[in-house]
């Protein structure tokens, strides 16, 4: 039996009140004024005669009135069960998405999320399909719908949560937003229309960390009937900080310091601040003490290491969670550039070419570029010619020499002739193998680029429009080639007058680029613009003395190997030994799961690179639920709601019963008959009473 | 109601009938309340407080073996041949300063009226009655402190004016007879006798040392201690939340545990209070309220009489 307002039974324990208080003892409010109570002492009360319950039989009759109607009030029916909803039963299909990222390692995030998944998984019904995904930076399937609906139904949730038990949190950085979206679309794939299930959910079973990258769901728009719901798996300790390599400018000024900083990043909530750095592996090394205050970061040298150490691993102590706190550093050395300057100009005249040529190319980290200075009539050996990756052609050339520069072209060194003099297109001729025709160009005022193939990649880093002004620079003097009979040329650029500017020509190997200018003031203004040194350094990495070196990765990176230049099959040894052999020509590496050292053991000398933890990762506090609101997610209604609806059903349901029922009509009869036999038996003590006081 | 054992066991053989206080105190004008009883007094005592009050009581006394015989009237026994003795007229009247408690436990009372009322009608009485007789008469009406002072006088007026401060409302606090009997110490420099008229509830203690001063100082003391007849029987018979008026202290009371205790408790008080009286030399008479005020000047002219000091005069014999 239930009871539609089961406050009004309360109404029968005031029945038992005064009787109880009237057995307990008899306090009068009422208050007797006196004149002194100083002869007085306070009594206890105390039990009288008048104390003890006379007529029980009577009182018992009218308590039993007052229960009755006290029950009456309260509703009660027969409880029946509820008829299920037609529309719950069709079923509603989930998407779990399980967290497999660095920062689940943590404490035993983990386990937590596999315990939540197999509760969900086992609160499935019948009726339900599951996927299952797990995510880090990509979503990658488990399980299917199929593989669900292909299961006994019995065996569903265990035999899916055997195979998510099997899995283990990686080391990639999380990308929430794309996976929500590989979720959402998903089901738009497996079910177009969405006619199959009346509710379409995704579980998000995740840690919720801060670093967790939400792109891509800003403007999204979501199928209908989706809606997310959260299970944040939460770590007792809030406390987490992480390393991370601070990558300075590569044309930076402290080229000369080789020395590394790193930025410690503590996660908002934590509860400590102090920490220590320190090389893993050496011995005596002392450790540097870090304070960095809960959501903030500190970038600091790393600590001092004796000349002759090597260690390739920063650690950071002082913190509850150790998934983030090693730092894998493979420096990388400054590499040397040849360039070779063949011209008559002298060093320190700043009318002259060279002495811009010295002053553009600068030592930085990744490379000292060495400027070789010959003159144009003193005889080429070829040791010069070795190592030697960019020549500029500033004079003309005697024969012999003409003949080592293009053979270092074919060979696949970049040239850059500047046509200092119309005289000079015969050498020009020569090492194109072709005839240009060259002749001085009109002097009347000045000439500017007027049309440039930014396209190239040479002048691809001028592509932004903040860049791409050359209007200002003025050529005072040019030379008008006709490279009409070369087929393997490109005009890169070309002056206002439709002349062309900057020409490139393909040799066998190398590449050959004619400027019809020179950058000296007498010519143009070339060598004083912002553009100059750029325009040099593209033709540098266009030759192949700037490559992109091999240093630092994160998890889940691809590597390029190209620049490694290998014509063997690339063998690659992971941190945790194992080797990874690249096909013949294949250069991309994508293995880079593990945070460590990797060496590419088939060259020699051996290369080697790092591969480190997202720094995002290390962003552990946990990220606001509104986050997801506020960039359109639709959320599950709060389970309180749910409940709250729930309970609105239950209670229409109870409310329907009892309507049908209506038992208190008959405790209220039973109330009037009991009131009946009381007032009889009250009549007859009464007149008893009088009787015995007449005798 | 139990009988109180406080009844005067001495009743006055007075001729006509005495007046109920209740009825008594029906009337509202305190100085005709005092007339009635005083007159009623004498109506009962004497033919006449009129006749013979002069010639016989006042004027002269018979010679008696003793006396000074300088005295005696010569005049009058050539004339009669009995000897008189002649008093001297300018006799030194008595100085009677009435000391009337108003603290807050005197407005308790359970017969229409309060302690308070009744006690000021004593008090009025006494101040009529000697004021008739020409002596001067003062007032002093106190509760922790002295609220009213009039310096006792005989002139025309005064008697008006020491009613008008009687009728003032009881409206003090605690009944503290400290202070105002160190006080009255203070004030009242020639030898008079005081009247004190209080429930005495208060310490024992507190009132035999300041008794003791004012006996030390020469005045004559006669204590009226006012009682509620409740007070004395305590005849509540339920149990009840008694609210105390002096301390606004509430106390939970069942009369039929302790009202045997609360019996004990007074009596030994008012046991206490005799005893320093005795010893002290004070004459003492507890009173109920609902006792006929004639019976209190009864006492008071007793009182007097037994202490050898006339009815009401001091006398000096020239």
């Amino acid at each position: 039996m239930s009871f539609l307002a089961p406050a009004f039974l309360l109404g029968a324990l005031a029945v038992a009140l005064p009787v109880v208080f009237h057995l307990i003892r008899r306090t009068s409010k009422e208050k007797m004024t006196f004149s002194s109570l100083m002869f007085l002492q306070p009594t206890l009360p105390r039990l009288t005669r008048r104390n003890r319950l006379e007529n029980i039989f009577l009182l018992f009759l009218r308590c039993l009135v007052l229960c009755f109607l006290a029950l009456g009030f309260a509703r009660p029916f027969f409880q029946k069960p509820m008829v299920n909803d037609p529309q719950a039963a069709a079923g509603q299909k989930i998407v779990l998405l399980v967290d497999t990222s660095a920062s689940m390692r943590r404490q035993n995030l983990w386990s937590l999320a596999l315990a939540k998944a197999e509760e969900i998984l086992r609160n499935t019904s019948p009726a339900d399909q599951v996927a299952v995904f797990t995510f880090d930076q990509r979503a990658r399937l488990l399980a299917g719908f199929d593989q669900w609906t292909a299961m006994n139904a019995g065996e569903r949730a265990a035999l899916t949560g055997k195979q998510l038990a099997g899995l283990k949190p990686g080391w990639a950085s999380t990308h929430l937003g794309s996976a929500l979206l590989t979720a959402a679309e998903f089901f738009a794939d497996t079910d177009p229309q969405g006619r199959t299930a009346s509710v379409r959910r995704i579980v998000l079973i995740t840690d919720l960390q801060e670093g967790s990258r939400l792109d891509g769901l800003q403007g999204y728009d979501w199928p209908r009937g989706i809606e997310v719901s959260i299970e944040p798996v939460k770590a007792a300790l809030p406390t987490n900080a992480g390393l991370q390599w601070v990558v300075d400018a590569e044309d930076s000024a402290q080229a000369a310091d080789p020395g590394v900083r790193v930025r410690v990043l503590n996660a908002s909530g934590s509860r400590r601040e102090q920490f220590q750095i320190r090389w893993e592996g050496v011995t005596g090394a002392a450790p540097l003490d870090v304070y960095v205050p809960p959501g903030q970061s500190r970038i600091v040298p790393e600590p001092a290491l004796s000349t002759n150490a090597a260690a390739d691993r920063l650690t950071l102590t002082g913190d509850d969670d150790d998934f983030d706190n090693a730092l894998y550093l493979v420096q990388p050395k400054p590499e040397r550039v040849n360039v070779l300057f063949l011209g008559d100009d002298a060093e320190n005249d700043p009318a002259q070419m060279l002495y811009y040529v010295k002053r553009a190319f600068q030592q930085t980290r990744r490379q000292v570029v060495g400027v070789v200075a010959l003159s144009a009539k003193l005889p080429l050996a070829a040791s010069d010619a070795a190592g030697v990756t960019f020549v500029i052609v500033t004079g003309s050339l005697p024969r012999a020499q003409l003949e080592i520069v293009k053979k270092m072209l074919h060979d696949g060194v970049t040239v850059l002739v500047v046509m200092r003099d119309a005289r000079e297109g015969e050498a020009l001729s020569e090492l194109a193998g072709a005839s240009i025709s060259c002749s001085e160009a009109q002097a009347s005022g000045y000439a500017m680029f007027g049309q440039i193939d930014f396209e190239d990649p040479l002048f691809a880093p001028f592509a932004d429009p903040r860049f791409s002004d050359f209007t200002k620079i003025h050529f005072w003097k040019h030379r008008r080639l006709d490279t009409g009979q070369l087929s393997r040329a490109r005009t890169v650029a070309r002056f206002d007058n439709g002349d062309a500017a900057l020409v490139e020509i393909l040799a066998d190997k190398g590449r050959l680029f004619v400027l019809a200018s020179g950058w000296q003031p007498s010519d143009s203004q070339l060598a004083l613009s912002s553009k100059f040194v750029p325009l040099l350094y593209s033709m540098l990495e266009l030759s192949g003395g700037v490559r992109s070196k091999l240093a630092q990765y994160h998890v889940g990176d691809e590597v390029d190997l190209a620049p490694l230049k290998s014509a063997q099959p690339l063998i690659v040894r992971k941190p945790d030994g194992s080797e990874v052999r690249l096909a013949i020509g294949e250069a991309r590496f994508v293995q880079t799961e593990l945070p460590g050292i990797y060496t590419v053991t088939s060259q020699q000398p051996l290369a080697r690179f790092a591969v480190n933890l997202d720094a995002s990762e290390s962003r552990t506090a946990p990220l606001p639920v509104e986050e997801f609101m506020r960039l359109g997610v639709p959320m599950k209604m709060q389970e309180v709601e749910v409940a709250k609806q729930a309970d609105q059903k239950r209670r229409l349901h109870n409310a329907e019963l009892e309507n049908q029922q209506k038992l208190w009509r008959w405790l209220i009869v039973a109330s009037l008959v009991v009131l009946l036999m009381e007032t009889c038996l009250a009549g007859w003590l009464t007149r008893r009473a009088t009787n015995e006081a007449a005798i | 109601m139990a009988q109180s054992r406080f009844v005067t066991p001495t009743a006055p053989r007075v001729a006509g009938p005495l007046i109920d206080p209740q009825t008594l105190m029906a009337i509202r004008n305190l100085e005709l309340r005092a007339r009635v009883v005083v007159e009623g007094f004498w109506h009962g005592l004497h033919r006449s407080p009129y006749h013979g009050f002069s010639v016989e009581f006042t004027e002269y006394r018979q010679y008696s073996p003793g006396d000074d015989p300088r005295y005696l009237d010569w005049r009058l026994y050539a004339r009669t041949d009995r000897f008189f003795i002649k008093k001297f007229e300018d006799e030194t009247n008595l100085r009677c300063q009435l000391l009337v408690d108003n603290s807050r436990s005197m407005t308790y009372g359970s017969l229409g009226y309060t302690k308070a009322q009744y006690a000021n009608t004593l008090a009025a009485t006494l101040a009529y009655f000697l004021h008739q007789q020409g002596d001067a008469v003062g007032l002093m009406t106190f509760d922790e402190q002295i609220r009213e002072y009039l310096p006792a006088r005989h002139r025309t007026g005064h008697l008006r004016h020491l009613m008008l401060r009687l009728e003032q409302p009881a409206g003090g606090k605690a009944t503290d007879l400290s202070a105002p009997l160190r006080r009255v110490v203070e004030v009242v420099k020639k030898r008079a006798l005081m009247v004190l008229i209080s429930d005495l509830l208060a310490p024992v203690e507190t009132l035999e040392k300041n008794l003791g001063s004012l006996a030390a100082c020469g005045h004559e003391l006669l204590l009226f201690n006012i009682f509620d007849p409740t007070e004395l029987n305590f005849n509540f018979d339920t149990p009840i939340m008694f609210h105390d008026i002096e301390s606004g202290r509430d106390l939970f009371i069942d009369p039929a545990t302790a009202r045997k205790d609360y019996l004990n408790k007074l009596n030994a008080h008012i046991e206490a209070v005799r005893s320093v009286c005795r010893k002290l030399g004070v004459g003492y008479r507890d009173f109920a309220t609902d006792r006929p005020l004639e019976l209190a000047l009864f006492d008071f002219l007793r009182e007097r009489m037994q202490r050898g000091k006339g009815t009401v005069k001091f006398r000096r014999y020239a």
